[in-house]
Order: structure tokens, then sequence, then C-alpha cells
């Protein structure tokens, strides 16, 4: 397989279109930020209000440590739904502008995924860098967070591709992708802790994506101990294969964008 | 330079997509699924056209003239043959197009530049003197919804024909703003005219094509049917355009 760099216009095209987006997003307010930082926090809340009691003896009898894993999970599973979600759409928003102009058409989904991701990584990523540091004291925790995050990335853009060049193809993929993140909601111990998952039921949830990011993630944030190298390795690896697999489509199926557009 | 040889598009008919993943699933289930009908935009087009020419393109609607530029331009794939371009190819688009109502005026000239292909650094060093020439530079920092809508047609003018392109792709003339902006503009169209840059024009005014080409094509049904003298093709268009309605009229008048 030959692999070839992003070229400079992809990257000129991706960086002014995520400029457009998050200046017509904000328009220089930081609320926007704001927003994204309060938002989990107060579902947060309100899931420990809910679920809390009956949930607490998986996180050491402790309403705060379970309601700092609802927030990773909220902050990590919101970036890769909400993501993923609009960057299915860019190609067919922007039909009338490729219709005109020769736009590499990867700079779409890639750079509403970079608007979104910029928007929840200044807006979440304090705070769970702040909770690993008093929960550990252990810089080399926080530096460790780089893998699974960088994992989250690559999963995203992967997904973000194949799902933005299938919404080509079938105008329908937006509902029935709406359908599948609610399932991912569902399937991934983002407000429940894995615990409570009848063992064959768990060994399935292993080949959720979003799985090994989230435990990763938490095991580094919410306590001293390390996660198995094999946690580790695969919050990294799904991702990797995500990207691998979502490149590969995109560029097989772009010759063919043009006629349905 | 540009050579297309033995060119042919062929194109999904729109109505007959059915863009709907269950549906589908569903006609394949039922064995029911069949291949979209294609539609024939072009059709064995040889065209060669060198560098300093400027070619003016007539034809009825739907000749595929707009679509032949796209061919050009890349933004279409033909289905047949090949297309070689040499030099920088811009092409002038339908004024503001491109435009984001809510950034300002000056992000809007760095977006609209890096979308028709000029690199970044180029363009954003432009930005000040494209201003100028629009008359805006008062307007740099407000939003492009603030702009009537003649401004902002002069804003697309500017940026659009600050491009520094080998080969320009026009389609329709390009007329905009008041008395004393058309005059500004009349004097950047000659200058974008100059002898070494090559020019595609689809038009409808053939006058316009006679007096600034000096070639003209003439496509019907996605196909060459004459290409030389501007006089003499438009001519022969003007009268087939003619016989055809005398055509029309007569049987009209034989069926009533």
């Amino acid at each position: 397989m030959v692999v070839t760099l992003p070229d400079r216009r992809l990257l000129d095209v991706t960086r002014v279109l995520y400029e457009r987006t998050l200046t017509a997003r904000y328009r220089g307010s930081v609320l926007g930020i704001v927003w994204s930082a309060a938002n989990p926090l107060g579902m947060a809340v309100v899931y420990a209000a809910i679920f809390g009691h009956t949930f607490a003896p998986y996180y050491g009898n402790s309403l705060v440590r379970y309601a700092a894993s609802v927030y990773i999970g909220l902050a990590l599973g919101g970036f890769f739904i909400g993501g993923t979600s609009q960057a299915l759409m860019s190609l067919v928003q922007n039909a009338a502008l490729l219709n005109k102009v020769k736009i590499p058409f990867a700079a779409f989904p890639l750079s509403t995924l970079a608007a979104y991701g910029f928007q929840q990584i200044v807006g979440t990523l304090p705070l769970i860098v702040v909770t690993s540091l008093i929960v550990n004291h252990d810089v080399l925790h926080v530096l460790a967070l780089v893998i699974p995050l960088a994992g989250l990335a690559m999963l995203a853009i992967g997904v973000g591709l194949l799902v933005s060049a299938a919404d080509v193809y079938f105008r329908d993929v937006a509902y029935l992708y709406e359908l599948a993140t609610f399932l991912l909601w569902v399937a991934t111990p983002i407000f429940y802790p894995a615990g409570i998952v009848p063992a064959p039921i768990l060994h399935l949830l292993a080949f959720n994506p979003l799985f090994a990011i989230l435990e990763s993630v938490r095991v580094l944030v919410l306590t001293n101990a390390w996660p198995s190298v094999q946690l580790l390795g695969l919050s990294f690896l799904d991702g990797a294969l995500a990207l691998v697999i979502g490149v590969a489509t995109f560029r097989a199926m772009r010759s063919q964008f043009m006629d349905l557009l | 330079m540009i050579a297309l040889q033995g060119v042919g598009l062929e194109r999904r008919t729109r109505e007959e997509y059915a863009h709907d993943l269950k549906g589908r699933l569903f006609a394949l289930a039922a064995g029911r699924y069949r291949r979209p009908p294609r539609r024939i935009v072009l059709e064995g087009i040889d065209l060669t056209i060198h560098s300093g020419e400027k070619v003016g393109i007539i034809g009825p609607n739907g000749a595929g003239k707009s679509t032949l530029l796209k061919v050009m331009c890349g933004v279409l794939m033909p289905t047949t043959g090949t297309v070689d371009v040499h030099g920088r190819i811009a092409p002038l688009l339908e004024l503001s197009a491109g435009f984001d109502p809510d950034l300002s005026v000056a992000d809007n000239v760095v977006l609209y530049g890096v979308l028709l292909g000029m690199e970044r650094r180029a363009i954003e060093a432009r930005v000040s003197e494209i201003l100028r020439f629009a008359d805006l530079e008062s307007y740099r920092r407000l939003p492009v919804s603030t702009l009537s809508s003649g401004m902002a047609a002069r804003l697309g003018f500017s940026v659009v024909t600050d491009v520094d392109a080998d080969i320009l792709l026009v389609d329709e003339a390009l007329s905009v703003g008041d008395e004393g902006f058309r005059a500004k503009s009349r004097g950047r169209i000659e200058a974008l005219w100059h002898a070494d840059r090559t020019v595609v024009l689809v038009s409808h005014d053939l006058t316009l094509i006679r007096t600034v080409c000096e070639r003209a094509i003439w496509l019907s049904h996605g196909r060459i049917l004459a290409d030389g003298d501007p006089e003499s093709v438009t001519v022969d268009y003007t009268r087939a355009v003619d016989e055809a309605a005398i055509d029309a009229l007569l049987r009209s008048r034989v069926d009533a």
C-alpha cells in the first residue's frame, strides 16, 4: 500500500474551512468553549444525582468518583458522536460549492472534525488533566493520555470520512447513523460501570472501539494504577485501524462523488 | 494549453437515483434493483486550445457548455478520454457564490481565494489591495452580511479577477456594480484578456463572442458541431436557430 501524505492544498483548504467554522460559531466569544465545558459537567451532576447511589459501590463508594467517570465518558463519547455526526453532512452540505471549484473532498469532513475537536479539547481537557493530577500526582499519567486520545482522534477521522462518503451515496444515512449512535451510546459504558455488564456481553463490548479508549482514560485519570498494555494498545490500534479503513474507502469512492452531488 | 481527447461524460439522471439506503437494500433483497440509467452529457470531444487563444463556446441551453468548463477545470472527471491542462487554471465563478455571510469581509477574501486555488499566504498578502479595488476598505472587519448585494458582487469580482492564472474559464459575462465601478471593472477585464492568457468564455451573447474571441465552438447535445472563425460559426448557429424556430412554427400551423 502506498502511503501519501496529505498535500499542501488539502491542508490550506482544511485550515480556512476550520477557521470559518470556529469564527462563525463563536464570533470571537469564549461562550462556546464555556458551554462545551459546562454541558458535560451539568450532565454528570444529573447522572450522579439519579444513578449515583446505585453505582457508587463500583467507585469505592464515592459519588465524586462516579461523577468524574461519567464526565470523561460524556466528554469523549460526546466528541466522537457529535463530531462524526457533523462530518457526515459536510460533503452534501457543500455540494453547490464542489460543483463550481475543484476542492479536495476530504477538507470538508476534516475541517468539521477539527473545529468540533478544538471546542471539545479546550472545553473539557483542562478539567480532566487537573483531576488526574489531583488523584495520582503523576505527570506520566497525564502524558500517557496522548495514547488513547490519539486513538480517539483517529477513530473519529476514520469514521467521519466513512459516513460523509456514505451520505453522498445515500441521503438517508443521517437517520440511520443517528440510530447507530444511540445504540453506541447505550452499548458503551458512558454513564454506567463496565462491571454491571454480564461477562459474555462484556466480551462483545470489547469490540466497541470506544470501550478501550474510555477505560484507558479512566484508569489514567481516576486511579494510581496503569491500564494494562493490552487495553492501552487496543485504545490506539482500534483508532489506527478505523483511520486506515476510512481513508482507503474514501479514496476508493471519491471519484464517483461528483456524479451524485 | 488545454487538450481534450475523445472526452465523453455520462451522468446519472438525478430523478432516477434513489439516494436511499433502506430503499436500495429492500430492492436488492426483492431482486428488483437495476442500475440507474445514465445520460450522455458530452460525447467525442476532441479539442485543443493553445496558449493565448481566446475561445468562445456557444450553443443552446443543455448543450453541455458549462459541463465542458467543469471538465476542463477538473470539477468533473470524464467517463472516457483524457484531459490535459498545462498552466494554472482559474474559474471565474458566479460572483459572491462562495461567501460566508457571518465572516468578516477580510476573512471572506482569504476563504474565497483559497477555495479558488490560491495559496493561503499569497491571498493574505493581497487582501488590502483587493479591498481597495472593491472600494470596501472601511468594511474590512464587518461581516459580509452587512454589505449590500451590489457591494458583495463587487467584492466577488475583485477576488476572482485578482487571480494570477494562465487560463481563465468564464461562464457568462461579468458585469457588476454602479457606473463608476463598471468603468473600473471593464479596465480590469481588458487587463485579464492580455495576449498570453488563454480564455475560454461561455456566453449566449453572440456579439460579445464575435468581438472578444478569435475562435468559436458550437456545442449541441454534447458534441462539437462547428469550430472555427467566430463570424462564420455564429452566423451558422443563428441560421440553425432561426430554421428550427420556423420549422416549429410551420408544424404548429399544420397541426392547427
